[in-house]
């Protein structure tokens, strides 16, 4: 047995399961047999084990230095450490399509467990099925991982440089399809409700799996933004890079989502629209995909390999059919009815939703923007930060400005607590902006420190009201807020997340508007002034590390202590790596790149300083909106097990 | 420790990026700056101010220069885009085609506010059809108090 006979059998067995479930499902649902869903429930085990089985196989091969299958020999080395073997396997292509079905497959197995509507239970696995299947289909027919070499080499190039200098990097892909194939669960839902015309209840009953698929991509957004700012050695957290983006769409429909739903679930108003943001944001997982796999767009981040694009791009009009053909039948047949009083909860929701969605749309066609005009005239564009930044600041306020007011506000009207708590953030935004002009801000930093204070009131504003709500059935105050925090979790939760947001706004504002970056040329020993900063060039140091030669400049810079700067370099990159050194502070972080060196004596170094100030503070918020959403997902658990066992007894 | 030095030295050399035995300018938080907002020619979607490709660091370069020369941003982009075209500018002049990109949040916000206006208009229009009058609901109660 090899890695590569166990492999491709693996493969052929999960096509073979995916197909059987997509079969037994499609059965069910015409001849209405519930046994054939505990079937297909079956398959669903079958075809994770084999998914499971294929990544073991891969595994295998990289563990060992099993050179004879092209993953491998393309994409690994023998001298990588064994957690860079372990992540090679989602580092190329081919390798992260395995990774994705395994996930897409454990995905279905926990769906299929859930399933609670025999009536829609068979068009959900089918849609899962369906997906799965696309996924072996595309790792036996276009892109298999375990292909035979003939004459398999001693020793490969390994996993791009860039992937290797972080731990990160190990973790964040992960996050991302986690997130990405999360959304396949609220997606086939919504397949399911349509077919089965069973138009409200599935934002309800979806609403568990859409918060987990956000909570993944979250954190794997906030993780690239970490990787990027480590690595990429310029002290920057978000560059607005298409692979960038491509994830940053997905996110804001789905939150998108997460807001109209909620008026869906209140008031039964919305459910075209929220089945449009579903497909839209399943579609847009497999739109990143093609972009950042098809070579279509450039990037630091993207893989260049041709052949899977078009297969992406198959998939992706196909999804878009499917949502589409069913969206237009959803709309000719429900006539949701009712007047909406715009200055209400629900009329704040929808003014997020159409804000959450022009954004999308903006990222959607900045990003194309270069091909569309060159397509158009044939002239060469560039679209990057200076214009995303300069957009999303207005976009950003007014979301701002609705996420304070909207949890406050009762459904259907405006009452008087709200009213004067409303009042009172507004006061505090004028306070504050004003505070930060009289100090010497700039108006976009007055702006973002006033927009903090104005949510930072209504947090406790709503934990008020919320509290209040509990008194008339808890005695005293503690217990009234302790009921609170337990029992009305979704709010807090959402409180939680609400306020990160603020804080990473904040945190972002002050971090483009007061970074300083320099560059300076030190002797060793010498001290000098770089950026504000006084630093001192103690030694420079180069060594031999087996897989790349690196150079270590030691720095000291006060109130810091050492840091140690470097650069990499790998035999099979054609410049070197920076490897900046990063002190993280409450105020400001300090970030120090060797940027070049002397190489004939080692006597001088160039270094850059970039001073930025709260980054910390952005990673903190990322923290505090994860909690948020795991505090809300939490104890999904714990309900379903209190249903079952009311169900069992 | 000799021997690493030589063999870096060997490495640069063969790469030719910065010519070795000259340090790279001093350069000031200006010039990343203005840097920020400019293209690497050569890279994959990083800027000049990201990217140490030796483009990037020359074009650090020559605005450092120019920043020194007394030259304003407007006049220093305005030397590149002669050099590269537009496309070396992140931010698209606000003209022609480009204008479809910079009202895309304006053209967003209408499209989408007008599907919204549009539906609950639609819905409240259904609602006032549905609405049972006042006597009809009177009648309703008699009825089902009868019953
Ligand atoms: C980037 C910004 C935002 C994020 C990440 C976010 C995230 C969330 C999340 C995860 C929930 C919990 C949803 C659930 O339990 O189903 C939630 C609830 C909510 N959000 Fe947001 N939100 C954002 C902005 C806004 C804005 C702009 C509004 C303005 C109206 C808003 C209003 C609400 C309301 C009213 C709730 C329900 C709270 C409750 O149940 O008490 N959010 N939000």
């Amino acid at each position: 047995m090899t890695p590569g006979l166990l492999g491709n059998v693996a493969l052929v067995l999960g096509f073979v399961f995916t197909a059987l479930g997509l079969v037994l499902s499609a059965v069910a649902w015409w001849a209405k047999d519930a046994r054939y869903v505990e079937a297909a429930k079956r398959a669903a085990v079958f075809s994770f084990l084999a998914a499971l089985l294929a990544f073991a196989a891969l595994e295998w091969a990289l563990l060992t230095d099993d050179f004879s299958i092209a993953y491998t020999a393309k994409n690994h080395s023998t001298k990588s450490p064994t957690w860079v073997k372990f992540a090679t396997l989602w580092a190329a292509l081919e390798g992260s399509i395995l990774l994705w079905a395994t996930f897409q497959a454990l995905y279905t197995l926990f769906a299929a467990r859930r399933l609670r509507d025999y009536w829609m239970a068979p068009a959900v696995l089918g849609t899962l099925f369906g997906v799965q299947l696309f996924f072996f289909a595309v790792m036996l027919f276009v892109a298999n991982p375990f292909t035979p070499v003939p004459n398999p080499p001693t020793e490969g190039p390994g996993p791009n440089p860039l992937l290797q200098n972080h731990w990160m990097m190990a973790v964040h892909p992960v996050l991302m399809y986690l997130g990405f194939v999360g959304i396949s669960v609220p997606f086939a839902y919504a397949v399911a409700a349509m077919l089965a015309r069973r138009y409200q209840s599935w934002v309800a009953e979806t609403r568990w799996w859409t918060l987990v698929a956000f909570g993944f991509l979250t954190a794997a957004i906030f993780a690239g933004g970490w990787w990027s700012y480590e690595v990429l050695g310029w002290g920057g957290y978000w560059a607005w890079d298409p692979v960038e983006n491509a994830s940053f769409i997905p996110w804001l429909l789905l939150v998108a989502f997460l807001h109209t739903a909620l008026v869906q679930e209140r008031r039964g108003m919305f459910k075209t629209w929220n089945f449009a943001y579903v497909t839209l944001a399943f579609a847009a997982t497999v739109f990143g995909t093609f972009l950042t796999r098809s070579g279509v767009i450039q990037s630091v981040h993207a893989f260049v390999e041709g052949a899977v694009g078009p297969v992406f791009l198959g998939f992706l009009l196909a999804v878009l059919f499917v949502g589409f053909s069913l969206l237009s039948r959803v709309a000719s047949e429900v006539r949701d009815v009712g007047g909406l009083n715009l200055v209400s909860r629900e009329g704040l929701l929808l003014g997020a939703s159409l804000v959450f969605a022009t954004m999308a749309f903006v990222v959607v066609l900045g990003t194309l923007f270069p091909l569309i005009v060159e397509a158009a005239t044939g002239d060469k564009v560039s679209v990057g930060s200076p214009f995303f930044d300069s957009v999303f600041a207005p976009l950003g306020t007014v979301l701002l400005l609705l996420m304070g007011a909207g949890p406050l506000f009762p459904w259907g009207r405006l009452d008087a607590y709200a009213a004067r708590a409303l009042s009172v953030m507004l006061s505090a935004l004028a306070l504050s902006m004003a505070l930060s002009l009289f100090l010497g801000a700039t108006f976009g930093v007055a702006l973002g420190v006033g927009l903090f204070a104005y949510n930072l009131v209504a947090v406790f504003a709503q934990a008020g009201r919320g509290v209040a709500a509990w008194r008339k059935k808890a005695r005293g105050v503690l217990a009234a807020v302790f009921a609170y925090l337990t029992r009305a979790r979704r709010q807090v939760g959402a409180q939680l997340v609400h306020f990160g947001v603020a804080l990473a706004a904040l945190a972002i504002v002050f971090s483009q508007a007061y970074r300083v970056d320099a560059q300076k040329t030190l002797e060793v020993g010498e001290r000098a002034v770089v950026a504000g900063v006084p630093l001192t060039l103690h030694r420079l140091d180069a060594r031999d590390e087996g897989f790349r030669y690196a150079v270590i400049a030691e720095v000291e810079v006060p109130g810091v202590g050492r840091m140690y700067p470097r650069l990499h370099y790998y035999p099979t990159m054609n410049s070197p790596l920076a490897a900046p050194s990063v002190h993280y502070g409450l105020y400001n972080d300090d970030y120090l790149i060797l940027q070049a060196f002397d190489t004939e004596q080692g006597r001088w170094a160039t270094l850059r300083l970039v001073r930025t100030p709260m980054v910390l503070w952005l990673w903190i918020a990322g923290g505090i909106i994860l909690f948020g959403v795991f505090y809300i997902v939490f104890p999904g658990f714990a309900l379903r097990r209190r249903e079952s066992a009311e169900v069992a007894a | 420790m000799k021997r690493v030095w030589a063999l870096l030295l060997l490495f640069t050399l063969a790469l030719a990026q910065t010519p070795t035995g000259e340090p790279p300018p001093d350069l000031s938080p200006e010039v990343f700056r203005i840097a920020s907002e400019l293209r690497c020619p050569v890279c994959q979607g990083e800027s000049a101010a990201e990217s140490n490709a030796g483009v990037s660091q020359e074009m650090r370069r020559q605005i450092a220069e120019m920043l020194k020369e007394g030259k304003s941003e407007e006049a220093i982009k305005q030397y590149f885009v002669e050099r590269y075209g537009e496309w070396i500018l992140y931010a698209p002049p606000k003209r022609g085609i480009n204008w479809l990109l910079w009202l895309a949040p304006a053209i967003g916000l209408l499209v989408f506010g007008f599907g919204l206006w549009r539906y609950l208009a639609e819905a409240r229009r259904r609602e006032a059809e549905l609405a049972l009058s006042e006597e009809e609901i009177r009648a309703l109660e008699r009825r089902l108090e009868e019953e």
